[in-house]
């Protein structure tokens, strides 16, 4: 069954928010007295509600961070004595490589205003791409770290480190699974001339998971 | 006046404690008899009867401030009026003395640690108490409060006493009792399947009764009762003091 | 993100004939159908939470003797009450009743079903999303439940679960238990997320013409004020919990000195989510109060704009005063000089609802039906609930009756005599939108006053005790000394308690007897203003005919002396132009 998603009423659907701002809702809005006009949302739903599930998620992971931190300045030497130290530099690189990703996101939407399903196709296959790269770097220092004995239950560094880390992770995971249905969707030509609600709410979380991280290397790796 | 149920107290600041109580207990109750009076006076007058119309307002702007000023106002000389009390029992640094106990609580009891003759804790001759804790009435007592495991609550409700036991923390807290007696301990803080139960006696002595009951209990010969429990405290051992500041316990 | 309403009205009401019963009934996406899905989830529920309650109170009352029916489930001690068993009794008996029966009725079941018809939207912006935020829930509760069947017993640790006591499996025997319970809140705090996201996009995009924000009703401001409180706290408790399993099955030590944790983090994660929960269970209780207030009253709330400000201000503030739970737990005492300052300042926009509520009552022209006798109830309970904050606000106090009964009096009677009491004023004030049929009121009044008196019988002497120095928690007062005194008290409240739930028979046969035997409702039997009550009742899948209704007026226009009738419904054009506002 296809979500019937039921916007507000009618004269209110513009094609899907491209081009100038619509005017500020009349009637609807807040100028009680004034006859009443058919309201123009500033932001269609789908926007809207990515805007406020990222909310949910920033608060998630201000939760984790700033438990982190919490531990992080209580404790005398950090990281422990006699703890392997993470790999700052490759893992810098590897946070390139996650811009980057963002980077072919944007020119994908670029794609997809220009009409170029081939274009848009691509550069989507280009961020999961990237995306998964990513992963596959993180998922190969993670075994490093295991091998030199940095485990969950090495004491709150290990802890942090991989809650964190790895909660992000399964974020990008989530993200690239996203992407990936959404490139079989605009494959099938979705989006070109349809809504492109979907499209558009997956590049914001994509985003969204890409700018977090630079926030968690910067805590974890290098404060 | 009368005591509202509250248990005799016997504590210096208990006082402080209690009169901010009987405070409130005026503040809300009056406010409690203003509106429930307010509300049934309106319930009879303005029921519903035939040929009646019911008067067509929004609201009425002095009168919504004053409602909103006046709690505030109240609220505000409440919160200072609490002030030195708090700072008094729990924010200064303790009116400084010379009589230390150390208590740890573990699932499910409180030990209970004096200095022994060389007043230092950690020595040979301290000597740990189970459950029991002897103190001179009239002096005020610091207590080194520690946890073995989980967190639990050192509850004394004759001296409007109560601080937690955090474990990987020592806490200081203090109390001086005005009179002498046996006063019941327990624990305020859910800590597992025995937290019911969990509790010690607090012997309030004279000045010369206790002095009495240490020669007897607290000198070398007498022998460590819970000296297995002692071994235990280990883990807690090298925390450094982080009174009541709550600083992380460094290690 | 398909069908524009143009396409909807082609699919109104012959539309979910077409459907089949699994869509209709399980799989609905029909915010209505959604919202009776929460509130049966809600009721049941609530006699499960009741009925742990109650074991509790025999166990208080008269220790260790075999709890009445018991014997069926605890075979080996023939249905006395073990310790662990006590503590389980209690935690869940919390965790149930706040995450599985006030969150589910009025944010699940009343956000679904007033949002959409009060704002005059023919569903929610995302319907698709709305029945997974009921499903998961759903899953969220079996989980929970299946903690009862799990070696070892369910969680006991508090509905705060306070750590290291919860996160080491050793302190309490308990291991399946609290790692379902972490499992459980994690998935619901999913749920609830899209719920809220759904309310928000809803009232936010998809209001009818002329709906501006301030003719809005208040239920409908405050379920918006509870949906944003809920997107923001939940996902704390989310990532608390995600810490306290990892804790526990990982070996992880975010809250183990041992390992450099930190027990009092816990703490802090939870009360950060903990406050404006509480505030989340109020809050549309709140509403409600004030949506019933003026129907009943036949006169216009009083202060509106005062209404919907001072529950914006107790949204911001809710995120400040986290720190009164944790007085005496060990944080900075200079700390808890600021959460007391702040503590008290949430009390004044509680003042100028309670006032405001007065004020409506004044010079009205007061009908004593069920609903408005429920909520007159919740202000007078919620009066009573909301001083007896202000006595733990003032932290000295606080020193002494911290984790006494006095806690758990504050804690009844805001969250039974404020939301539970709430509940109830909606169910029997939409029960005829709902069901299309009208409730028993002469059962509706039993059901009031049996549950007004016993509900005060049992909770009030815990005041009373509570300043005796009764601990909470505690599954044997006459271990105490000092507490045998007055032993009497527990017996009384537990006598109490029984006819407290034994007076929501009266309910349950009302609320099934009408559902399918009731008088069938009218459009509009209370005479009220607002949208949905323009709609049929029960009202069809998308509400409203072809055309949506058109709003003109405030939501609450009572005899307006111009007007012939004694109400002047939002959707009635104004006589001449440039209609007064409200
Ligand atoms: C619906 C839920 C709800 C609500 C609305 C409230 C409202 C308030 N709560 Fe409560 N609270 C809980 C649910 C709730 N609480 C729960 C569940 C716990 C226990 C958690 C646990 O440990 O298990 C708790 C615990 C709790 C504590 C911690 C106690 C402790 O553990 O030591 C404190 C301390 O400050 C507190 C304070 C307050 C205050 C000041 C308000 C205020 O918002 C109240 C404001 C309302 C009024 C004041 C009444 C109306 C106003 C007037 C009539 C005007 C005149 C008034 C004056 C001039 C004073 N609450
Ligand atoms: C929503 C919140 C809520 C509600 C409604 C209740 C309701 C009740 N609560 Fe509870 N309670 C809490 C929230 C709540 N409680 C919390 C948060 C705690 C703290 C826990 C902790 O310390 O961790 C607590 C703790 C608590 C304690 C303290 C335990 C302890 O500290 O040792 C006690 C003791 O008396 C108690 C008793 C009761 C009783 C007798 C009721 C009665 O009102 C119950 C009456 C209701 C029934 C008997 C159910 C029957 C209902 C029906 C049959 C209608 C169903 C309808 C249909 C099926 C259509 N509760
Ligand atoms: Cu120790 Cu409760
Ligand atoms: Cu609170």
């Amino acid at each position: 069954m296809s979500p019937v998603v039921l916007e507000a009423p009618p004269l209110v659907r513009r094609a899907n928010g491209r081009g100038v701002p619509p005017r500020p809702p009349t009637g609807g809005g807040d100028d009680d007295g004034r006859e009443p006009a058919p309201r123009r949302p500033r932001l269609d739903n789908v926007r809207l509600a990515m805007m406020f599930f990222l909310g949910a998620e920033t608060m998630f992971f201000a939760g984790l961070v700033s438990a982190f931190l919490v531990l992080r300045l209580a404790a005398p030497l950090w990281p422990p004595p006699l703890q392997p130290r993470l790999p700052v530099a490759a893992t810098g690189l590897n946070t390139l490589v996650l811009l980057t990703s963002s980077v072919a996101m944007i020119a994908a939407m670029r794609a997809r205003r220009g009409r170029n399903r081939a274009g848009l196709v691509r550069r989507l296959g280009l961020t999961a791409l990237l995306g998964a790269l990513f992963l596959a770097v993180q998922g190969y220092e993670w075994a490093q770290l295991l091998h030199y004995g940095l485990t969950l239950s090495s004491g709150a560094y290990g802890a942090t480190f991989y809650t964190l880390i790895g909660i992000h992770a399964a974020h990008v995971l989530g993200a690239l699974a996203w992407v990936g249905v959404t490139l079989g969707l605009a494959a099938r030509g979705r989006f070109l001339d349809g809504p492109a609600g979907p499209l558009r709410a997956c590049a914001i979380y994509w985003h969204f998971v890409v700018a977090l991280w630079p926030v968690l290397y910067v805590a974890v790796y290098l404060a | 006046m009368l005591d509202w149920w509250l248990p005799e107290n016997v504590s210096t600041y208990g006082r402080d404690i209690d009169r901010l109580f009987h405070l409130i207990y005026w503040i809300t109750g009056i406010t409690a008899i203003l509106v429930f009076v307010t509300m049934l006076v309106f319930l009879v007058m303005y029921k519903d009867r035939p040929g009646r119309r019911a008067r067509y307002t929004h609201g009425n702007t002095t009168l919504e401030i004053v409602w909103t000023v006046v709690p505030s106002l109240i609220l505000v000389i409440l919160t200072f009026l609490s002030v030195p009390a708090w700072s008094r029992i729990k924010m200064q640094a303790p009116p400084p003395s010379d009589f230390v106990v150390q208590v740890t609580a573990k699932q499910f009891n409180w030990q209970v640690t004096y200095p022994g003759a060389d007043g230092k804790f950690g020595t040979a001759d301290d000597k740990t108490l189970l459950d029991e804790m002897h103190v001179p009435a009239n002096k005020v007592v610091h207590v080194h409060l520690r946890s073995q495991d989980v967190i639990h609550s050192f509850f004394v409700p004759q001296f409007r006493m109560k601080q937690d036991a955090v474990p990987g923390r020592e806490i200081v807290q203090w109390f001086e009792a005005t009179k002498p007696g046996k006063y019941e301990l327990p624990c305020a803080e859910l800590c597992g399947f025995g937290h019911s139960g969990m509790k010690g006696w607090i012997h309030v002595h004279t000045a010369d009764d206790y002095r009495k009951w240490a020669a007897e209990n607290l000198t070398a010969a007498a022998d460590p009762p819970a000296a297995g429990d002692k071994k235990a405290e280990e883990p807690t051992r090298d925390t450094t003091v982080a009174a009541t500041t709550g600083g992380q316990a460094k290690r | 993100m398909s069908a524009t309403t143009a396409t909807a009205h082609a699919r109104t009401a012959h539309d979910h004939h077409e459907l089949g019963f699994v869509r209709t009934y399980i799989f609905s996406t029909d915010h209505k159908m959604i919202a009776r899905q929460f509130l049966f989830l809600g009721l049941i529920m609530m006699v499960l939470g009741g009925l742990l309650a109650l074991i509790v109170r025999w166990q208080l009352a008269w220790p260790e003797t075999a709890v009445p029916g018991m014997s069926l489930v605890l075979r080996e001690t023939g249905g006395i009450l073990e310790p662990s068993t006590y503590n389980m009794a209690f935690t869940m008996h919390a965790t149930i009743m706040i995450f599985f029966v006030i969150m589910p009725i009025l944010a699940g079941a009343f956000g679904n079903f007033c949002i959409p018809l009060m704002i005059g939207a023919r569903d929610m912006a995302f319907p698709l999303l709305n029945m997974l935020s009921y499903w998961v829930t759903a899953t969220a509760g079996v989980i929970m439940l299946s903690g009862f069947f799990v070696e070892g017993g369910h969680a006991a640790a508090g509905w705060t679960s306070y750590a290291p006591l919860s996160s080491v499996a050793a302190y309490t025997g308990v291991n399946w238990g609290q790692n379902l319970w972490c499992i459980s809140l994690f998935v619901m705090g999913i749920g609830s997320m899209m719920g809220s996201i759904n309310y928000i996009t809803t009232i936010i995009n998809m209001r009818a013409p002329g709906m501006s924000l301030f003719r809005m009703p208040l239920v409908v401001w405050s379920l918006f004020i509870t949906a944003v409180l809920l997107l923001l706290a939940l996902p704390v408790l989310t990532s608390g919990v995600a810490m306290l399993l990892f804790d526990r099955t990982l070996g992880t030590s975010w809250f183990h000195p041992s390992g450099g944790g930190e027990p009092l983090l816990w703490q802090h994660l939870f009360w950060y989510f903990g406050h404006p929960e509480v505030y989340i269970l109020i809050l549309p209780a709140m509403g409600i109060a004030s949506e019933i207030l003026p129907v009943f009253a036949r006169k216009p709330i009083f202060g509106y704009h005062a209404m919907a400000f001072s529950m914006i201000a107790i949204a911001f503030l809710s995120w400040i005063v986290y720190g009164h739970h944790m007085f005496v737990s060990g944080m900075n005492p200079s700390l808890g000089m600021a959460f007391m300052v702040s503590t008290m300042i949430i009390a004044v926009p509680s003042a100028i609802k309670t006032f405001n509520w007065l004020g409506t009552l004044w010079g009205g022209r007061i009908q004593f039906k069920v609903p408005m006798l429920f909520a007159l109830g919740f202000v007078s309970m919620f009066v009573i609930g909301g001083l007896s904050g202000i006595f733990m606000a003032s932290t000295p106090v606080d020193i002494y009756i911290q984790d006494t009964y006095f806690i758990v009096a504050h804690i009844h009677y805001v969250v039974f005599g404020g939301s539970i009491f709430g509940a109830f004023a909606a169910i029997y004030f939409w029960f005829p939108k709902m069901f299309g049929r009208m409730t028993n009121p002469a059962l509706g009044h039993l059901h009031f006053w049996g549950t007004l008196i016993f509900f005060n019988m049992t909770f009030f002497p815990m005041h009373i005790i509570g300043v005796g120095g009764q601990m909470r928690r505690i599954y044997n007062p006459m271990q105490y000394e000092f507490l045998q005194h007055q032993q009497h008290w527990n017996v009384f409240m537990t006598y109490g308690a029984l006819l407290l739930g034994l007076m929501q028979l009266p309910f349950v046969i009302n609320f099934f007897w009408s559902l399918f035997a009731g008088r069938k409702a009218p459009l509009n039997p209370w005479n009220s203003t607002t949208l949905e009550w323009t709609a049929p009742s029960p009202p069809p899948h998308l509400n409203w005919g072809p055309t949506l209704p058109t709003v003109y007026r405030g939501p609450y226009e009572y005899s307006d002396p111009e007007a012939a009738d004694d109400f002047l419904p939002q959707t009635q054009a104004p006589a001449r132009a440039g209609a007064r506002a409200h």
